[in-house]
């Protein structure tokens, strides 16, 4: 987990700075009813909880950007168990998403700033092979399921993806919200 | 945002040489590219899921919410009955016939099969009885090929099943200590490609392959007749080693409305309703149970808190012809004038609202339905006419073989304990945990197996894995919305899933596009039950904007689809692709009607009556199809409004004489030939 803590090198630096500014807003009334909605959704026991393993996910779904290990602070370092097992309710669900939310977010300018590191020769495409092996072995790990469902059908016939199209890697439909 | 240029001015931060760079980035940045490529996946994938899952839930309830209306539909049928007029002089009409059967099937029917002629051009299969494994394989070939038997081998056929159910208990008992592996198979609903790859994965019926069918094996599908066919063949092939359950679409009334009456008239155009009675026999002849090893119990639907299986195991099943078509009761014709009165009361209040659901309609029932209500016991609804007060009549055994039945057929299990009418579906209840276990020792079980709900993964367990749901039609709702299962269970009683699904495309479609593709099919659903409670939305939505600003706030909004049209769905999460919202932020109502406007092209039609017809037109289409005997597409005008009256009296409905005449007269044919044809509506 070096890399990770790397990474939150530069950002923890702001988040210092963060707590200095007046605590954000709370969510408006009606964002909140959307965000229980939501919440609902992914409720499959029917108990208006959701499992500590779901949280990141809906974090996501909502617009939020999270890092698994952010969530996983963000929960009390919970054990394996629990996060098996342990469930949370919408009250105790909205300051966490609050405190993510507050967590500088990535934009799409971001994601593709990251792809074209990939971009060796500069011309908007990146070698599919080359991004598949990344995504299995750095970061957060993706499984190869994971990987294909992203990958189908967006290599072009050399193999390369042009992550600067607008509708690379199906991604792009997740800018804005709703 | 604050991430998006710290990450910029870092990377350039740590640049000292840029063509360097471009050619080997170094590890940190590569890192952290990879870290964020797969936050910004997890998030587009959590947003698929939570359209995948509003998507589900959308189709879901809609579905249900069909099925009370099927209340509705056999309600109204018992009320043509009672106040009925011969529409034809010539006989009895098919709704008597269908409803009323005269004939006891323990006397047998006399078919006649015999004496229709098979010509020499037909190349289909010819049965001979008792049937041998080359019909069984003929008959999969041909319905491969789209063949259709012909209509005397399948009077033939459901001839010689109700001989053979007759000597069949209500209850199966099956051992796993003379066979294999039992596979145990959950709704098909007329998939004939679903049952064919599971026989192609896990083998045909045989002693070595023996199959439980759990119910539901038609209506909703293309293909009903042929998945019902083979499966009663197998059962007369190999009576010891092929059970089938009853489901609650087993049931002559459910098959009026979701699609198998209709495809057997549109297969067998003359001897299409011998065949319905015959199928109507047949299916109130099916188990209503199986239990292996003493065990396990299969049920189609569920249980409830009175569920007793020794009770119905003695009882006759046989009786109980329709879930929907509720026991006569000798009190009820004393007080039909009495309760008709007070229903007449109760409806001028509520102008056109659909008698169809829950409990501010409860006054429009009628008599035999609150007469149910009052027999279970079971008083969660409040009443709003005097029969309230009357005391609940001691239950009838009939009374109580039906309602055993219909626990069996219709329930579907909650994750809170306790047990309560099902209100969603109209029939059996919600059974908890606790209801469960209370069964399951009783009875010495240890699981409960059933079926009767869409599950996406084709199976799911609840009850702390003591019951499962088992479900075998792929793609219920939509191309890609789920996949179908069936369970192998051997002596150790240990059930192992298999997964499965159809999938009509060449090429593999991605989640992505599958996502999509169910999710606009929902979404027109949905649209089309907003075209159908149009006036009572735009009323709802007016209380909120006194103004008339054309505006409410997005909790307004949601709060009058959620009470309007019943549907307990995600309104604001659905919001975008329902309704525009404007400038400031509110929803600009009327922009939910927009693309509506066309398909109705009858001027002279009130938006009221479009309205009560669009909203109605899976029944209207039924009733006529009833009426129209030789399936001309035409009815005599006589018919047509008499018909439509007596529905609109029941529904409650105000229609203008002139207004059904016209309709009548300018636009009988075409329209009764659309109606035909399908959901086309001129």
């Amino acid at each position: 987990m070096r890399g990770t803590s790397f990474i939150f090198g530069p950002i923890k630096a702001e988040e210092a700075a963060a707590p200095a500014v007046a605590a954000a807003a709370e969510f408006p009334p009606a964002e909140i009813e959307e965000f229980k909605e939501s919440f609902g959704l992914f409720d499959r026991v029917g108990d208006s909880q959701v499992g500590y393993n779901q949280v990141a996910d809906i974090m996501s779904a909502l617009g939020m950007n999270p890092t698994n290990k952010a969530v996983v602070a963000i929960l009390g370092n919970p054990s394996a168990d629990d996060m098996a097992n342990k469930r949370v309710t919408f009250e105790a669900f909205l300051p966490m998403l609050k405190q993510v939310d507050e967590m500088p977010k990535g934009t799409y300018d971001d994601y593709v700033e990251g792809l074209r590191v990939f971009d060796k020769e500069g011309n908007g495409t990146v070698m599919g092979a080359e991004l598949r092996i990344v995504l299995s072995t750095l970061g957060e790990k993706m499984s190869e399921v994971e990987i294909d469902s992203l990958m189908t059908g967006q290599e072009d016939e050399n193999g390369s993806v042009h992550y600067e199209n607008p509708t690379s890697l199906g991604l792009r439909s997740t800018r804005h919200m709703g | 945002m604050g991430c998006g240029t710290s990450v910029a001015t870092e990377t350039q931060g740590k640049i000292v040489e840029p063509d360097d760079t471009a050619k080997t980035p170094c590890p940190a940045l590569t890192m952290k590219a990879a870290v964020l490529i797969q936050r910004w996946y997890r998030r587009y994938m959590a947003r698929l899921e939570m359209r995948r899952r509003y998507t589900w839930n959308i189709f879901q309830s809609i579905e249900y919410a069909g099925e009370q209306d099927q209340l509705q539909l056999s309600s109204f049928f018992s009320f043509m009955l009672d106040n009925f007029t011969q529409l034809n002089e010539n006989g009895p009409d098919l709704i008597s016939q269908l409803l009323d059967p005269v004939v006891d099937p323990w006397l047998g029917r006399e078919t006649g099969y015999n004496l229709i002629p098979v010509p020499e051009s037909y190349s289909g299969p010819r049965l001979s009885f008792p049937l041998s494994v080359s019909d069984t394989n003929s008959l999969l070939g041909a319905f491969k090929e789209q063949q259709t038997l012909h209509a005397r081998y399948v009077l033939q056929l459901l001839y010689e099943t109700k001989k053979l159910l007759k000597q069949m208990p209500n209850i199966t008992h099956l051992s796993t200590s003379y066979t294999n592996e039992i596979t145990i198979c959950g709704d098909l609903h007329g998939r004939l490609d679903d049952l064919l790859l599971i026989f192609y994965k896990n083998g045909l019926p045989s002693a070595e392959t023996p199959y439980v069918f759990n119910g539901d094996f038609v209506d909703r599908g293309k293909k009903s007749v042929e998945v019902v066919i083979l499966l009663l063949v197998y059962l007369l092939l190999y009576p010891d080693y092929m059970h089938l359950n009853r489901g609650n679409h087993e049931d002559h009334i459910m098959n009026l409305r979701y699609g198998f009456t209709r495809e057997v008239m549109q297969k067998y155009k003359t001897h299409g309703r011998e065949i319905l009675q015959l199928f109507q026999d047949v299916f109130s002849l099916l188990p209503i149970a199986t239990v292996i090893d003493g065990k396990i119990l299969i049920v189609h639907g569920g249980i409830s808190d009175q569920t007793d299986l020794d009770f119905l195991s003695s009882i006759e099943r046989h009786k109980v012809k329709s879930a929907l078509r509720f026991p006569r009761r000798s009190l009820e014709k004393l007080d039909i004038d009495q309760s008709q009165r007070q229903m007449k009361r109760g409806r001028s209040t509520a102008s056109s609202r659909p008698s169809s659901s829950c409990s501010h309609s409860k006054n429009q029932r009628t008599p035999n339905q609150r007469k149910r209500r009052c027999g279970q016991r079971r008083q969660d609804m409040p009443f709003l006419d005097s029969l309230s007060s009357v005391a609940p009549p001691l239950p009838l055994q009939h009374d109580l073989e039906w309602k055993q039945i219909v626990d069996i057929l219709w329930s579907d299990p909650k994750t809170q304990e306790g047990c309560s009418p099902n209100i969603f579906r109209g029939g059996g209840c919600y059974f908890g945990p606790d209801v469960t276990q209370r069964l399951l020792t009783r009875h010495g079980l240890q699981l409960l197996i059933r079926s009767h709900e869409c599950k996406q993964e084709g199976y799911e367990l609840c009850h702390g894995g003591k019951v499962i749901t088992i479900f075998s039609a792929s793609n219920y709702y939509e191309e890609g919305s789920n996949r179908g299962a069936y369970i192998k269970v051997g002596r150790e009683l240990v059930p192992r899933f298999y997964q499965y699904q159809v999938s009509h495309t060449t090429r593999k479609l991605t989640l992505t596009q599958r996502v999509r593709v169910a999710e606009g099919s929902a979404l027109k659903a949905l649209k089309e039950k907003l075209f159908s409670h149009r006036s009572e939305l735009l009323s709802g939505l007016q209380q909120y904007d006194h103004k008339n600003t054309g505006n409410v706030s997005v909790s307004d909004w949601a709060q009058v689809f959620e009470s309007v049209l019943r549907l307990d769905l995600p309104w604001r999460t659905l919001r975008p692709h329902l309704a525009r919202l404007a400038p400031d932020g509110s929803v600009e109502y009327k922009s939910c009607f927009e693309d509506m406007e066309s398909g109705i092209p009858l001027p002279q039609v009130t938006p009221n009556m479009a309205e009560t017809l669009f909203r109605y037109r899976t029944d209207i289409e039924i009733i006529f199809n009833i009426i129209d005997k030789d399936h001309s597409g035409l009815i005599s005008i006589e018919e047509f409004r008499h018909t439509w009256h007596l529905f609109s009296a029941h529904l409650g409905v105000d229609i203008d004489d002139r207004a059904v005449d016209d309709l009548a007269r300018k636009n009988k044919d075409q329209q009764l030939n659309e109606k035909m044809d399908g959901d086309k509506y001129s």
